[in-house]
């Protein structure tokens, strides 16, 4: 692997019905690092997330994602073979979870290994089960993602995105569905992560977290970063009005 | 209030039950001032039929016997449109005075109703295919299928003969048709049907006529009065000469006619042997029956299932115009009936496209219910949250790993019972395919039912067996839906 930014966003402007949601973001995401995507709702964080795996398709600008490039106009049917390159590399993890309902939480975890990447059924099943150890939900394998918490969910989801070894983990508002005591559970993973070197971009609200795990924050206002840096620079001190609005800072 | 309720339905179902019958059948002809007799237009020309010209108005030889007969009463002729085969049980109920339609005097008929003397000689003749220069009776026929009507003259005829394959069927054309194509060896109707449907066609023969019989009309047993009133009329109509006239107006006198008029009414028949109840045999052809019930409905379900699931994929994802296709295959087969369907495929496409019967009932209700299915898939499709897909595709899959592995199980449960609920549907459906000659387990109940002179209790056994078909089935889609769906989403 070369020691260029695992991920490279330039002048990317999407629209949603006629609305630019994101006016010209530029990014570089270097390997290990931790970015926060912090912003007022609606102000495009999750656009910006969904379209650096083109779940969300982009009007203007380029990605270059781990060797290849993501561009406007790109198909599902006929790019299918470069997205999924890219989509193999990273990782998602869902505000709403979106585990599969007619799979244990096991199988969860397993399916992309075995599917997409070709692991034999131990393989990924080791691979699985270390995972879900790592995540704190080693004994509940054989169960099915119903049955959990919405915190064990999005932990069970982290950890199905962590089996197909991503570049980089993209993780969209992973604790706004949930409740402080279950946020606690799934920010403690994340910031697990963090520690062991996973590159991530993670759109939040939990600021104290972004504070302690960051090393560079973002600030998205209307489609545009009004404000990127070290945390204790941005958050300590802002230099916009629109970064102090969001910290609830009136001076 | 249990007992009220009873009351109310026991009185209402003696209301709407048919009206006791008069001993005095003649009587009650003349207090009408109208002879109601029973007959199917479906027989066609040159019987009792529409007018081409004028299809509000019957034509036919025997509508100016009827008219003729019911000058000589002082009343006017009334027809009631029957099922061919249901002409005697509804004769009994009292749908109508007589039969006068093609009705062959026949030994188990004469044990049932009562026959005025004849009005028509037929013959019964084997018609087969031109190249099939060695046949000359039917013992050239020992193993081949044989088409005929069901309950008619030849039908008893061919079932009394060794080793024929006896096929059924409930028009005169269709059996012809099925001649031409292959499909039967021959084909034994009454002369008239021969003449008119069968050796119209250029590449069919007449091999011989195998028997002779002869049309009456039939009244009810205890209708002695109209009996022999009828009779009378009839005799005096054959002996003025406006039988002949009539018979030739139609192309239908010919020297066996001659002994028309020399007629005596037939003598009055034996007393009615018992019904005779269902007997093993029975039991047999109804477990024969159903077994083909279940084996069309299983192998058209399986068609019906894979078609199905092509038509929603190929309308959700197949582009503009496999998307159109699709939907315009299902309008039309949700649009027009099964049985029109059917019919097309069978006799229809005969021309280009000879389809066995069997293979035909499996392909058409196949081919019907894959457009109920694609809606139940659609509907199944439509619940998964497109979440499902995202969170598939973020995983590297592709678009076509990831409906077979994460959408579709979920759709499929999502469809499960109303699929479920289509087989048990299609097993009752299945019984249309009588049409194109397949005898499934309604056919076989209404062939019994004829043979036993009751539909009650051939009518029970036949219902007990689809409830022992379908009650099973919907027990395993429930067992089904929970290996699917072990924890509610």
């Amino acid at each position: 692997m070369s020691d260029g930014p695992v991920l490279d966003v330039r002048r990317l402007c999407a629209h949603r019905a006629e609305r630019e949601v994101l006016r010209g973001i530029d990014l570089s995401v270097a390997r290990g690092e931790v970015v926060a995507l912090i912003g007022p709702s609606g102000a495009g964080k999750t656009t910006l997330l969904r379209a650096l795996n083109y779940l969300t398709p982009f009007s203007t600008g380029e990605v270059y994602i781990n060797g290849h490039h993501l561009r406007p106009g790109m198909s599902e049917r006929h790019d299918a073979a470069t997205l999924r390159a890219v989509r193999m590399r990273v990782g998602m993890v869902f505000q709403s979870f979106n585990l599969f309902p007619h799979l244990t939480v096991l199988d969860n975890v397993m399916e992309a290994p075995r599917t997409v990447l070709g692991l034999e059924a131990e393989a990924a099943r080791a691979r699985a089960q270390s995972l879900l150890a790592r995540v704190g939900l080693g004994d509940r394998a054989d169960t099915y993602p119903q049955l959990l918490s919405g915190g064990q969910q999005q932990r069970v989801a982290i950890a199905r995105a962590l089996a197909m070894e991503p570049e980089v983990l993209l993780l969209d508002e992973p604790t706004s569905a949930l409740d402080p005591r279950l946020a606690g559970e799934v920010l403690a993973v994340i910031a697990d992560l963090a520690t062991a070197g996973q590159t991530m971009v993670l759109a939040t609200h939990q600021i104290a977290f972004v504070r302690r795990i960051a090393h560079r924050v973002l600030v998205l206002v209307d489609g545009v970063i009004v404000e990127s840096g070290a945390p204790t620079q941005v958050l300590d001190a802002p230099r916009t009005d629109a970064t102090r609005a969001l910290l609830g800072r009136a001076d | 209030m249990w007992r009220a309720v009873f009351i109310v339905l026991t009185t209402a179902l003696i209301a709407f039950a048919p009206a006791a019958r008069a001993s005095d059948g003649l009587a009650a002809v003349r207090t009408r001032g109208a002879l109601r007799w029973g007959g199917d237009i479906q027989g066609g020309e040159p019987y009792a039929f529409q007018d081409p010209q004028d299809s509000t108005r019957l034509i036919g030889f025997e509508v100016e016997i009827a008219d003729a007969l019911a000058q000589r009463l002082g009343v006017r002729a009334e027809f009631v449109q029957n099922d061919w085969q249901n002409l005697i049980p509804s004769l009994e109920r009292g749908d109508f005075d007589m039969i006068l339609n093609g009705l062959e005097v026949t030994p188990a008929r004469r044990a049932r109703v009562a026959f005025t003397r004849a009005y028509y000689e037929f013959s019964e003749v084997l018609v087969v295919r031109r190249g099939d220069e060695a046949v000359h009776g039917l013992s050239e026929m020992q193993g081949r299928r044989v088409g005929t009507l069901a309950n008619s003259f030849a039908y008893e005829l061919l079932k009394a003969t060794p080793a024929v394959d006896l096929v059924l069927y409930e028009g005169v054309e269709e059996p012809y048709i099925d001649l031409e194509q292959g499909r039967l060896g021959g084909v034994v109707l009454d002369n008239i049907i021969a003449n008119r449907y069968g050796l119209v066609r250029p590449t069919l023969r007449a091999a011989a006529e195998v028997a002779q019989g002869e049309y009456a009309i039939a009244v009810r047993r205890d209708d002695a009065t109209l009996l022999r009133a009828v009779d009378d009329a009839l005799a005096a109509v054959a002996n003025d000469g406006q039988l002949r006239a009539i018979l030739a107006r139609w192309q239908l006198w010919d020297q066996r006619q001659a002994t028309l008029t020399a007629a005596a009414p037939l003598p009055s028949s034996p007393a009615p042997t018992p019904g005779g109840g269902l007997g093993m045999v029975h039991g047999m052809l109804f477990l024969r029956g159903a077994s083909f019930t279940v084996l069309i409905s299983a192998l058209a379900m399986s068609l019906a299932v894979a078609g199905g699931l092509l038509l929603s994929l190929a309308r959700r994802y197949g582009g503009v115009v496999a998307a159109k296709a699709a939907n315009f295959y299902i309008e039309v087969f949700r649009g027009t009936p099964v049985l029109l369907q059917l019919y097309v495929l069978y006799y229809g496409l005969a021309p280009v496209l000879t389809l066995n019967a069997f293979t035909a009932a499996v392909v058409g209700l196949g081919l019907n219910y894959a457009a109920y299915e694609a809606e139940l898939y659609r509907a199944g499709l439509d619940a998964v949250p497109i979440g499902q897909t995202e969170a598939a595709l973020s995983l590297g899959m592709s678009r076509g790993l990831a409906l077979r592995r994460i959408v579709l199980p979920q759709a499929l449960r999502v469809a499960l019972p109303g699929i479920a609920n289509d087989f048990i549907a299609l097993l009752k459906d299945s019984s249309l395919v009588s049409v194109i000659t397949v005898v499934e387990l309604t056919k076989q109940m209404t062939i019994t039912a004829v043979d036993v002179r009751g539909w009650l209790a051939p009518g029970l056994l036949c219902a007990a067996l689809y409830l022992a078909l379908s009650y099973p089935l919907s027990r395993l889609a429930r067992r089904l839906e929970r290996r699917l769906l072990p924890v509610p989403a």
